[in-house]
């Protein structure tokens, strides 16, 4: 089923890291940093993490096919322009980008998202002003253990 | 933990002043009923509670592991405190009671003294007893499940017998984890009409729209004492066990839910003390209780752990009674103005022999043991090597059950025979002494799964290593949100070099498979059982109970090799506590 070409996919992508480890970084990091330096403009490393964000997902998937998560900010709306969600470690990165209005009342979005691998998930907030605030959690896919 | 812990050093220095040196000066005196309940009931409410009893309604032996390997962040924590360490933590003697039911060193020796522990009629005499002496009315029994599956008996009764037997102790609330194994639809039919119990569970909601299926919370009130009792069940039992068990269902940690439903207790039902009833395992139950806030007392089940004295968490009390019907845990509490006052608190060890059988209780066992008592005491062989299922990495039933898979398979030696064979590390079982005869029921303790089949595929050495790396990381994951609470997988036919320390995908090193380095390309003849079943395979005829009572049988005197095939190389690892 889906789980099962699920595993078999992150495991071909785990194996390409533990094998290569000189890949490493092209392939890991740098990719998500390329996707968000193409959406946003900016760098990874201008995008600050703030409390104000709070990013809710389970810490070990049940699945990682169906991955549930939430946003929401104490950040007022009218601040808002844009929500953007990724995966680090999945094979394209970039997983949506939401537009706000003041129409919405708050910031708040729920999902469910596909992740090959355990990874980050990060909910970047564009702001008016053109700044970026985000917020990170790990989220863990795994084929599974013993109770 | 200062209060609590002197109260216990005094406790079991006065217990064992008579003791000395010699253990076996023991055997002579032995321990008392009134010693083993010796308690002085203390305040206006009594906490009555076991936790993961795993469908063991007659006494047996349960030994504690001999290694909790764990990542160095948690070393030496309650949670990872083994043998030695164990007793030096909680100041316990060797030799004594509290030696014996807590910790492996000299167990063997031990259990020859004390004799068995636990069973359903020796339990509901230790909880009658004090339910009567304090009152019903000031006393709360719980139970934190793992409860009704994972035995000969709960697997031939579908659970019926353990429910049976919980109604007559007069359990009041339970949450689960294998207990949904015995089947979706059977498990909410005892949920719902048979178990008297209330089921609580804050954490099991519906997909995809996330309506709880049970009530998350219950409020009672006992002696005036208005108690909120939040339910967890396990976490990650849809990945721990297959899924068509909780089709359709969602678990998990859920902090902020959790967090919620606290205010909810405190501020729309003004309660006086709030308790989490849960089997999320004592490890992460102190990682959640450093987020979560306003809990005054945790009833942690699921990893076994047993603790003489409360872990304190800020002002949360983390206590967690162990396995097997080894011990009721009685907490006495002082609840004034919405606080804990004072508490006093016990785990009161059930030695089989000593605590006398309940007569109600014996009757409801009899009944539902008796069309299955000649299938269960067929004796198919002799333990020549003590047989446990408890450690991180290996044990000597894992390593048997390995054997057994590969004589199934051709025979060890065989040209087209099994590379490799893999037993889950759950941490349920039983444990057969040396000189023991191994009945068929010993192998239904061990291997009680309503999923028995055995699947024999082809894997390749890179995806047998991803999955090995997946599961210690789900062992060693340096926080425990990240830990499913189970230990690693006894991987036979394989030896390995395993570095808790290293990041995932690190972890195990130089495997070598059937005495040669693993190839990644390289296709091995995997056996696999207790997980859930891989896509396309067949199951085997033979399930694994009949392969493994049929080697039994085979052997006749069962010895097994004791030295692990992986090597630690980041921690102690001991190998010779239970037979010191």
């Amino acid at each position: 089923m889906d789980r099962r070409k699920f595993l078999t996919l992150s495991a071909v992508a785990v194996m390409g890291l533990t094998l290569a480890p000189a890949f490493k970084p092209a392939f890991g990091a740098t990719k998500l940093e390329e996707e968000i330096q193409k959406r946003l403009g900016v760098q990874l490393s201008q995008v600050k993490e703030v409390a104000e964000i709070k990013l809710t997902a389970p810490t070990i998937a049940e699945s990682g096919a169906n991955v549930p998560i939430t946003v929401e900010s104490t950040i007022p709306i009218e601040q808002v322009e844009r929500l953007y969600i990724f995966v680090d470690k999945n094979p394209i990165p970039w997983v949506a980008d939401v537009s706000l209005t003041p129409m919405n009342g708050q910031v708040f979005f729920s999902t469910r998202i596909k992740m090959g691998e355990t990874s980050n998930v990060r909910a970047i907030l564009k702001l008016k002003d053109g700044s970026y605030v985000m917020a990170t959690k790990e989220v863990k896919v795994t084929a599974g253990g013993c109770g | 933990m200062n209060l609590s812990r002197r109260e216990f050093i005094t406790y079991s220095s006065i217990a064992l002043s008579s003791l000395a040196f010699d253990p076996y000066s023991f055997a002579k005196r032995p321990v008392s009923l009134e010693r083993l309940m010796e308690f002085k009931p203390y305040g206006n409410l009594t906490l009555v509670f076991t936790s993961d009893i795993h469908g063991h309604l007659k006494s047996m032996y349960f030994a504690e592991p001999m290694n909790l390997l764990a990542p160095e962040s948690l070393r030496g924590t309650p949670g990872y405190l083994a043998g030695m360490d164990f007793l030096r933590y909680y100041n316990i003697k060797p030799g004594s009671v509290e030696a014996y039911m807590g910790s492996c060193v000299s167990f063997i020796k031990l259990a020859k003294m004390y004799g068995m522990t636990g069973g359903a009629p020796q339990l509901a005499t230790v909880i009658k007893t004090i339910v009567n002496e304090r009152g019903k009315d000031k006393c709360l029994v719980l139970d934190g499940g793992d409860t009704w599956a994972t035995s000969g008996i709960a697997l031939k009764t579908e659970g019926l017998a353990l429910v049976d037997w919980l109604n007559y102790v007069g359990y009041e609330y339970m949450v689960a984890h294998w207990d949904v194994t015995i089947g979706k639809e059977k498990f909410l039919d005892i949920v719902k009409n048979k178990l008297k119990a209330k089921f609580i569970s804050y954490n099991i909601t519906e997909e995809p729209f996330g309506d709880l299926v049970f009530p998350p919370y219950d409020v009672v009130e006992k002696n005036g004492v208005k108690i909120g009792i939040i339910g967890s069940s396990f976490p990650f039992t849809p990945l721990a066990n297959p899924r068509k068990f909780t089709e359709g269902w969602s678990f998990g940690v859920r902090p902020e839910e959790l967090q919620r439903y606290v205010k909810e207790l405190k501020d729309q039902h003004k309660v006086d003390l709030v308790i989490l009833l849960s089997h999320d395992g004592l490890p992460l139950d102190i990682a959640l209780m450093k987020i979560v806030k306003g809990i005054d007392i945790v009833i942690s089940g699921h990893t076994h752990d047993i603790t003489p004295v409360p872990v304190k968490v800020g002002d949360t009390l983390i206590i967690s009674p162990g396995s097997h019907g080894k011990f009721v845990g009685r907490m006495d509490l002082d609840v004034r103005n919405g606080k804990i006052q004072g508490y006093r608190f016990k785990l009161i060890p059930v030695l089989s022999d000593v605590v006398p059988e309940d007569k109600g209780a014996k009757e409801i066992v009899k009944k539902w043991y008796e069309p299955y008592e000649k299938e269960f005491n067929t004796v198919i062989g002799t333990a020549r090597t003590m047989l446990y299922k408890r450690d991180t990495v290996y044990s000597t039933w894992d390593r048997l059950i390995g054997e057994a898979l590969a004589d199934y398979y051709h025979g060890v030696d065989a040209v087209m025979s099994l590379d490799v064979g893999t037993s889950p590390g759950y941490r349920w079982g039983t444990t057969v002494l040396p000189g023991q005869k191994i009945t068929i029921e010993h192998v239904y303790d061990v291997l009680g799964l309503t999923y028995p089949e055995v699947f024999i595929m082809k894997r390749k050495g890179r995806d047998l290593l991803i999955l090995w790396e997946d599961v210690a990381d789900n062992v060693f994951n340096p926080n425990p949100l990240y830990q499913q609470g189970g230990d690693m997988s006894r991987i036979y036919g394989v030896e390995y070099t395993l570095k808790i320390n290293a990041k995932q995908g690190e972890r195990i090193r130089d495997v070598k498979i059937k005495g040669k380095p693993l190839e990644l390309d390289k296709e091995y003849l995997v056996a696999v059982y207790g997980g859930p079943p891989p896509i396309g395979v067949e199951p085997e005829k033979k399930n694994i109970r009949d392969i493994v009572i049929e080697y039994i049988r085979k052997k006749k005197d069962v010895v097994v090799e004791t030295k692990p095939n992986v090597k630690v190389l980041d921690h102690p690892y001991n190998t010779n506590c239970y037979w010191r």
